[in-house]
């Protein structure tokens, strides 16, 4: 992380000034909130407008990134292997991603954070979001919001990428049109530029692509703040630990589908099959960030599930269990009705 | 009681049971269509993993409702194997159609 400062150094930063008491980040004062007097101290920096500064990545060029050691406690849970760094005052003692329990680690090398968006959802919203997403789960089982109602919000900085790339993308495909004996494929083939501008990769195994779908649904650079300790006070946080071809790699899948996708949309027809295409990509940049999450763990027949709520605007999505009667009842009145709906037809001698 | 001990009502029951536990996963399927479109950012790579894949719920509807056509005209003529017959040209149909749906998946 940027702040180089030894453990008892930060510690001192969130110490409050008037009182000498303990300073949490608090969301809804947006500032440095001391338990003890209420005195808030904002964490605006002239530095913050630097923050939405991208960096460009030459992948035949050697990774000049130094690793760095973090200044803070490291942690690390004995069940998920997941690392996080617990800044001043700890309030967990388990891990965020997976609700182990996490034990204090030797630091291991990871890569500054450039910048990150503080919380600006609260705990009691975050929890609310969370509770209501479960109940309003189609199919989901009787017992489910019973189940995930004592479970607890937990405040993380997950790590993130942005990438800008440019595509210069060749493509060779095909597409069907008509039926029976009219039935024709036809070969297509074109070239197409394509921008990617600010796409968010998660930079850990844990939030995983859908659930990133779920919460970020737009991303503003503008509310991007300089990486500072007292951001992170009473939140825990993952670091970074993959270098910048790692990261570009990590997002290939994702890259590649929507590469397809934006294929079938340039060749505009129906039908659109068996998709080859070249891409060369240039104009790299990158951010390492950290991004607010809310993580809701529960359990439901010994299966473990999360609910996660952006500590950004508080949107919620998660995973769920589906209720097997449910989905046979659903199943069974579709079933029925395309049955009768099939007898009738073969009754009548229709076609 | 003939009615009930016939082939085409057994036949029936057996497609129901059959079709309703094949429908579970496709009854999955069009739960996480619906949360997608009202949840996931659209174009998204999660949206497009999310939605890909519909076209096996027609798959499903298609074939349960050909072999509903089957039992239907069997119990009315008593003929499975003309109704088997008579089907062929429905079901020439109706693979095309699924064909061209899996091909827009």
């Amino acid at each position: 992380m940027v702040d180089a400062a030894p453990p008892g150094v930060t510690q001192g930063a969130l110490q409050c000034p008037k009182c000498g008491g303990q300073s949490l980040f608090d969301p809804a004062e947006g500032g440095l909130t001391c338990q003890s007097c209420g005195n808030v101290r904002d964490l605006a920096h002239p530095d913050d407008a630097e923050a939405r500064i991208e960096y460009g990545y030459d992948p035949n060029a050697p990774e000049e990134e130094p690793a760095t050691r973090p200044a803070e406690l490291e942690h690390q849970c004995v069940t998920c292997g997941g690392r996080v760094i617990f800044t001043g005052q700890k309030l967990s003692e388990n891990c965020p991603y997976c609700e182990g329990s996490v034990v204090i680690s030797q630091p291991v090398d990871g890569y500054d954070t450039m910048a990150l968006i503080p919380f600006s959802t609260q705990e009691n919203t975050a929890q609310g979001n969370a509770q209501r997403w479960a109940k309003s789960r189609i199919a989901a089982p009787s017992d489910l919001a019973e189940q995930v109602a004592p479970a607890r919000v937990a405040g993380l900085y997950a790590p993130f990428w942005t990438f800008d790339t440019k595509e210069a993308v060749s493509y060779w495909a095909k597409y069907t049109t008509g039926s029976g004996d009219n039935k024709r494929t036809h070969n297509v083939s074109g070239a197409m530029n394509i921008t990617f501008d600010d796409l968010l990769v998660p930079a850990s195994t844990h939030v995983t692509p859908l659930i990133r779908d779920g919460i970020l649904h737009e991303f503003q650079p503008t509310k991007l703040r300089s990486y500072r300790a007292g951001y992170l006070a009473g939140f825990a946080a993952e670091r970074h630990h993959m270098s910048v071809s790692e990261g570009l790699r990590s997002n290939r899948k994702d890259k590649d589908l929507l590469i397809r996708n934006r294929i079938k949309g340039h060749i505009n027809r129906s039908r659109v099959h068996s998709i080859r295409y070249r891409t060369d990509t240039s104009g790299i940049h990158y951010r390492r960030i950290l991004l607010p999450v809310w993580i809701l763990h529960y359990s439901y027949a010994g299966k473990p599930y999360k609910i996660v709520v952006s500590g950004i605007n508080g949107r919620t999505y998660g995973e769920r269990p589906f209720s097997k009667w449910k989905l046979a009842g659903y199943s069974a009145l579709i079933s029925g009705a395309v049955i009768g709906f099939g007898l009738l037809w073969g009754a009548a001698g229709w076609l | 009681m003939d009615m009930i001990t016939s082939g085409p009502f057994w036949a029936t029951l057996a497609l129901f049971a059959i079709s309703t536990a094949v429908g579970m996963v496709q009854v999955v399927k069009v739960i996480q269509i619906r949360e997608a479109k009202h949840e996931l950012k659209q174009g998204s790579a999660g949206f497009l993993r999310s939605v890909g894949g519909w076209s096996l719920i027609f798959i499903w509807f298609g074939g349960v409702w050909f072999l509903a056509t089957i039992i239907g005209d069997w119990g009315v003529s008593g003929d499975l194997a003309g109704a088997w017959e008579r089907g062929q040209l429905r079901l020439r149909i109706l693979l095309e159609i699924l064909a061209a749906l899996a091909e827009s998946d």
